[in-house]
């Protein structure tokens, strides 16, 4: 028990223990998650662990092994200088095996006027981004890796953990953000460049407010700019992929899932720039009852 | 010095224990229950006991992931009889989805993953390929793999299901055919009993020392304190519905050659779950029992293992229960040679 | 002796409309099946009688819009053989 150092984090819903055998992650987690409420009484649903894979790994070329109350076998360690970004990958870790709580979609959301728009797709798709950027720009930020939707009520519950930025983006969010915003600049990660940004205040001081959800996109980047309607049993076979854990609900999940598939209007979106994106989807979002 | 999971053990001994956690406290239950696939028996014996808000929240995660792994356990047991609906032999049911079937309390709660069962070793190839009929296939067709099992294990390679996604391990005894002890598999499958469904169980004695033989040697005492609470259940209900199953226990460990398994067994159950056992049937009490005891409650709290030379020295000695040391050494250079690790 | 089939019982199973396909949730499995037609209408029909795949083909013809004499029987046939190996019927001797 000892010789490790820990903090607690709560995002949204979810609550985590994070201990770790370097102090580095940690202080910066602590100060990227300053502005967050820390869970007040020490009773998390998640521990996450960085642990050296051996002994003298904690000093020597350190390299942190990621692990905690659920973890997968084949997981690779970071180097030391990744620490925040395996911090980071643990609690979605935990998030992705381990909650129940709600239908989890792997999707970036934002709202407005209480009502919300769900976007998701393959990695490179820009889902991220346009979610930091929308963020920006009068809407408020609900999450840029998870959606968590309601068993019951259908509703997107907010689960607004730090932005990841990759690669391009990571220039197109200074040109936007004061510098305090951002975490360090990892070069070179199994993800490629990696920068975190703390979301915009209002995200985190609602985080526990949920939103309506109104709008589904499957943005695609790189594509001549255009809105496509998408057939439901399409829609549904996406949103189970996208899902970490729509078996895991079981018949929850099912509810959930088809409600939302009835309920949300669909497009499938392609765009060449972030200027077309908000374009598109200001003319979509004016349209909406 | 009593190791951090002790604090797991007290509370699934006693749950009215709990009330003297401080909110610290709780996080490292949870992440001890966890590592240790107690979180489900745990959320069930507290079912009834004052815990925080927020304990609650993931206790009930917890009963309802465990819910839907019985479900899934019991309907991948039910698509196994579907595939040998025309094999005449028994199919017996082993480990969890055994106590579940059968509506033990050994079931409520318990994390299940493969499923296992077991048919006479004459029947393997029928067998084998109704599954493989049915749409299981190979995990890994590895040559080297293939005939290590077949020849030495007491199962066949594992089979996984193409569309469900779902293994099952398909034996015909309970211990590796390298192991020492030799427990008589045709006894077993004559005296398991008919479910409804038509599917069987083990009966009673044999299938507690199936449970006891798992334990000590099909492995490196991994999953330890979750077996022993399997016993621990398994040993109150069957001693409470039949007062003969002291002396029945006592004679299929003897046919099993599992007399000394069953002592120890006994022993570390009362011993760490005070369970009410027979004294004539638990033996002394060794030495050796004392670093049983340490080694089920190495872990500490954060979930993490601890005591990583009293691990190893349960690895290598459980290697040495179930291989003979010459196969050993060429199992692992045929795994070396290729480039890959030991596996257990 | 007939083969027959009977669907499984109604409360194992929950049903949802989309557009093009139809979702069934299957209560012991925890497994979603989307099904194309003339499966529903299969599952529709047996309700919970066990029935040859004769009877069944009678059944669409009087109910649906399925036409005599048509290769009913062939498809029939063949959506029963993936219904039984999914599980979602069972093969009963009468």
């Amino acid at each position: 028990m000892r010789n490790m150092h820990r903090i607690l984090l709560k995002i949204g819903p979810a609550s985590f223990r994070i201990v770790s055998a370097w102090r580095e992650p940690l202080d910066q987690l602590e100060a990227l998650y300053a502005k967050y409420p820390a869970p007040a009484d020490g009773i998390v649903d998640f521990t996450v662990r960085l642990e050296a894979g051996r002994p003298w790994r904690r000093y020597i070329r350190p390299s942190v092994h990621i692990s905690g109350d659920f973890w997968l076998p084949d997981a690779a360690p970071l180097p030391l200088a990744q620490g925040l970004l395996a911090a980071e990958m643990g609690m979605n870790l935990q998030m992705a095996l381990g909650w129940r709580r709600h239908l989890l979609l792997h999707a970036s959301s934002v709202e407005k006027n209480g009502k919300a728009m769900v976007m998701t797709g393959l990695s490179g798709s820009g889902k991220s981004t346009l979610s930091a950027m929308l963020a920006e720009k009068g809407w408020r930020f609900m999450g840029d890796e998870f959606a968590l939707l309601d068993l019951t009520s259908g509703s997107l519950v907010p689960f607004p953990r730090l932005i990841s930025l990759k690669n391009q983006a990571i220039a197109a969010m200074e040109e936007l953000v004061p510098n305090d915003r951002f975490g360090p600049e990892m070069k070179g990660t199994p993800k490629g460049d990696i920068r975190h940004l703390v979301p915009p205040k209002a995200a985190i001081d609602r985080m526990g407010d949920p939103a309506r959800p109104a709008l589904l996109l499957f943005p695609r980047f790189g594509h001549d700019p255009e809105l496509r309607p998408m057939g439901q049993a399409e829609i549904f076979i996406r949103l189970t992929q996208a899902s970490t854990n729509y078996v895991a609900l079981g018949e929850a999940g099912f509810r959930a899932l088809t409600g939302f598939v009835d309920q949300v209007p669909a497009r499938a979106m392609d765009y060449q720039s972030i200027e077309q994106a908000e374009e598109l989807i200001e003319s979509l979002w004016s349209q909406l009852p | 010095m009593i190791g951090d999971a002790h604090v797991l053990v007290r509370a699934l001994r006693d749950p009215a224990s709990v009330g003297m956690l401080e909110n610290s406290q709780w996080p490292e239950l949870i992440s001890i229950a966890r590592a240790e696939s107690l979180i489900g028996s745990l959320a069930h014996r507290l079912a009834d006991v004052r815990v925080p808000d927020k304990v609650r929240a993931v206790l009930q995660d917890a009963i309802e992931a465990h819910d839907l792994a019985r479900r899934q356990a019991l309907w991948e047991a039910d698509c196994a009889r579907r595939a040998l609906a025309n094999y005449p032999g028994k199919t017996v049911l082993m480990k969890g989805t055994a106590y579940v079937a059968a509506n033990l309390s050994a079931g409520v709660g318990r994390s299940i993953g493969d499923l296992d069962i077991m048919v006479a070793r004459d029947d393997l190839p029928v067998v084998e390929s109704a599954l493989l009929d049915a749409g299981w296939e190979w995990v890994k067709p590895d040559p080297y793999d293939d005939r290590y099992y077949r020849e030495h294990m007491h199962e066949l390679p594992p089979l996984i299901h193409r569309e469900r996604d779902r293994m099952i391990d398909v034996h015909h005894t309970i211990l590796p055919l390298t192991a020492r002890p030799t427990p008589d598999a045709d006894a077993i499958l004559d005296s398991a009993v008919e479910q409804d469904s038509g599917l069987h169980v083990m009966a009673p004695a044999d299938m507690l020392l199936h449970s006891i033989a798992h334990m000590f040697a099909d492995g490196d005492l991994a999953g330890g304190l979750r077996n022993l609470w399997d016993i621990n259940l398994l040993v109150r209900q069957f001693a409470e519905a039949d007062e003969g199953f002291w002396t029945e226990l006592e004679e299929r460990a003897k046919i099993h050659d599992l007399v000394p398994e069953m002592e120890r067994a006994l022993r570390l159950a009362a011993r760490l779950y005070h369970t009410p056992v027979h004294k004539y049937r638990s033996g002394k009490a060794r030495f050796v029992d004392y670093l049983y005891v340490r080694r089920l409650l190495a872990r500490d709290g954060y979930g993490r293992e601890t005591r990583k030379a009293i691990r190893l020295a349960f690895y290598i000695r459980s290697h040495w229960l179930r291989m003979p040391p010459l196969m050993l050494a060429r199992h692992l250079w045929t795994k070396w040679r290729k480039g890959g690790k030991p596996t257990k | 002796m007939t083969q027959k089939y009977r669907a499984a019982p109604k409360d194992d199973l929950i049903w949802h409309e989309l557009d093009s396909m139809t979702l069934l949730f299957h209560r012991p499995s925890g497994i979603t099946h989307m099904l194309a037609d003339p499966a529903p209408a299969i599952l529709e029909v047996m309700a919970d009688a066990a029935l040859s795949a004769s009877e069944i083909v009678a059944r669409l013809e009087a109910g649906f819009d399925f036409e005599s004499g048509g290769d009913t029987g062939n498809i029939v046939d063949a959506r029963l053989a993936e219904l039984a190996d999914l599980g979602l019927v069972a093969r009963v001797l009468d």
